[in-house]
């Protein structure tokens, strides 16, 4: 059979593909899974009510706030003590971050991923974007909702309130709403192209992120001034003004930001060199 | 056209596929056949850029895969029906691979109706039986009306009338002028399907000629005989010539004379056959003939003290997916 016998075929109409009909379709990819919604939505409703349910707790328990001595007062703090509910926002984070691309390893789509779409790097960028963008849609919800829903239950009772305009908690809220979801995601993302397993991405992200920083106080003074104030989450913590400055972990603006942007660049790129060498 | 030079695929010491030269020809089936762990679901891979060669390039229609821009409307391939998301719909699950591939919305509609899923296709992929995790599959491929279609074992674990839908469907698409390359370790299945073979075992190609030619080959026939005294044919016979295998205690398989000829000479020996008949060796022994010394792992000891071939089926492997 000559060339010019075989018929042609092949869908003439359509469009090239390229970076934006794979982010079409990563964010198809997403949005298809009940887990998705799960995760998200859990993540919006525990963190609000968790927060809520502490503010409630301090304001049945506590005295009237005039009545509190002076240094009570100024150690105080109505924008972080209304942020309980992270424990659960983030963790929930990490699994979004984590299953988005474990989940492709687990049932091995990912080789049908890579077949229509041979493009690795393209598909590994486009996957990093839509999962960092639903993580800040998390948090632009759940962060503002469990400032918000303390400050009403804590004027309620007559405690210390916050506004959002107020310099310190504009600061606070924008970094937790905007770069910590980055990092929760996008850090647990790369861990899961590195790893591979769904249960061992999530486990080493959760350690990376939670309890490296949660030892810090047990740690003498000079690891954590010289190791862990260099980890995403304690930069991050400089950054949202969560740590004071005096404090031994503390690093000034710049330099926490240079912290996480490294930290975030760095595991990425990691995973688009091992995801774009190896066999799957 | 798909076009292997040297391809070679080593992990570790192993070879998986081990410098595999070929050329998939354009409009017909090709049937790329070797026993469970020859190499062709490693080579299958390797085609389509999933894993890299240790040595060697394949290209489709002269380009590496990793390097093209719309792979879907020039390549189709299912090499594994149950790489879905079980949470899924089946539209879904086609749905953003045709979005990744900038082909219009209409296709996933079109490709269920062909695969017969159009009831179906808003129902989660993970309480999908085996045939409709299959039909799926190739409803994927079919996405970009691609003019070349590779698939890995695609009757495996089907029922006969899936085996019949999917063997009718791969001589319609080379009847459509599509290049059609379709693994399988299950001969008799290629011998209705396939106008040319690839026969790969142990990561080496063993065969590459038309269907017809490898049939007649490999066809080469015996004559099978059944008498009481058996045994004392044997001289008589090998006098003559022939090769003669034992069967059974009163069976004997003669090669290299034709029916009328042992006939006659145990008519001469006067020794009474109950049964003379001429066999024609199967696909299937030709294929296990031609595979015997490249199959990596075999049930039991190959050979007997009486020098006689017990050819025992290759073990399942796992070999063809070591990571």
């Amino acid at each position: 059979m000559t060339a010019s016998t075989v018929p042609a075929h092949g869908i003439a109409t359509g469009k090239h593909p390229g970076f934006d009909t794979t982010l079409v379709s990563e964010w198809t990819k997403l949005r298809s899974v009940r887990s998705t919604w799960i995760l998200t939505g859990l993540a919006v409703v525990l963190s609000i009510g968790f927060s809520a349910a502490i503010a409630l707790v301090m304001g049945l328990t506590s005295e009237p706030f005039d009545t509190w001595s002076e240094a009570d007062r100024v150690m105080s703090d109505p924008v972080t003590s209304s942020m309980p509910g992270l424990l659960f926002s983030l963790i929930l984070l990490i699994v979004l971050g984590v299953t988005a691309v474990s989940s492709e390893y687990s049932s091995s789509t990912i080789r049908t991923t890579f077949i229509v779409n041979p493009h690795r790097i393209r598909v590994w960028s486009a996957k990093a974007i839509i999962v960092g963008l639903l993580g800040i849609a998390v948090h632009a919800i759940a962060v503002p909702g469990m400032f918000l829903t303390s400050q009403a239950i804590y004027g309620a009772y007559g405690l210390k309130t916050a506004s959002v305009t107020d310099s310190e908690a504009t600061r606070f809220l924008l970094v937790v709403a905007l770069v910590v979801p980055l990092t929760y995601t996008l850090i647990p993302l790369s861990f899961a192209y590195l790893l591979r397993g769904t249960a061992v991405a999530i486990t080493a992200a959760i350690g990376f992120l939670f309890l490296t920083s949660n030892l810090a106080p047990l740690l003498p003074a000079w690891i954590q001034q010289h190791a862990l104030r260099y980890l995403p989450d304690v930069a991050t913590n400089s950054l949202s003004g969560l740590t004071p400055p005096g404090d031994v972990t503390y690093l000034s603006p710049l330099p926490a930001s240079i912290v996480v942007v490294t930290w975030l660049v760095g595991s990425l790129a990691a995973a688009a060199f091992v995801l774009n060498r190896r066999d799957v | 056209m798909i076009t292997a030079t040297g391809l070679t695929k080593r992990y570790g010491d192993t070879a998986a596929v081990d410098g595999l030269t070929f050329e998939v020809k354009p409009g017909i089936v090709t049937g790329f056949l070797g026993p469970n762990g020859a190499g062709k679901t490693t080579s299958m891979r390797l085609i389509l850029g999933l894993d890299s060669p240790t040595a060697g390039t394949v290209t489709v229609n002269g380009q590496p895969y990793r390097d093209k821009r719309a792979p879907m409307r020039e390549i189709g391939a299912l090499i594994d029906p149950s790489a879905v998301h079980g949470g899924r719909s089946a539209y879904d699950h086609l749905l953003w691979q045709a979005q990744a591939g900038g082909l219009p919305r209409h296709r996933v509609d079109d490709v269920l109706e062909m695969v017969g899923l159009t009831d179906v296709a808003g129902k989660k992929v993970g309480g999908f039986s085996l045939g409709m995790h299959q039909r799926l599959g190739i409803a994927s491929a079919l996405l970009g009306d691609p003019p070349v279609l590779l698939f890995d074992e695609p009757v495996n674990g089907l029922d006969p009338e899936g085996i019949q839908w999917v063997r009718t469907l791969m001589r319609q698409f080379a009847d459509e002028g599509r290049t059609v390359f379709i693994s399988s370790h299950m001969m008799s299945e290629m011998e209705q399907t396939a106008d040319h073979v690839l026969v790969i075992g142990r990561g080496k190609l063993v065969a590459d000629m038309p269907m017809a030619e490898f049939t007649q080959r490999s066809a080469h026939s015996h004559v099978r005989i059944v008498s009481l005294r058996a045994h004392d044919l044997v001289t008589h016979l090998k006098a003559r010539g022939a090769a003669v295998t034992n069967g059974t205690s009163n069976e004997l398989m003669v090669t290299g004379l034709d029916t009328a000829t042992v006939g006659a000479i145990a008519f001469e020996q006067g020794i009474l056959l109950t049964e003379l008949s001429s066999q024609r060796a199967s696909l299937e022994d030709a294929f296990m003939e031609m595979t015997r010394d490249s199959v990596e792992y075999r049930a039991g000891s190959g050979r007997s003290r009486d020098g006689t071939d017990h050819q025992l089926p290759p073990r399942e492997l796992a070999a063809e997916r070591i990571h």
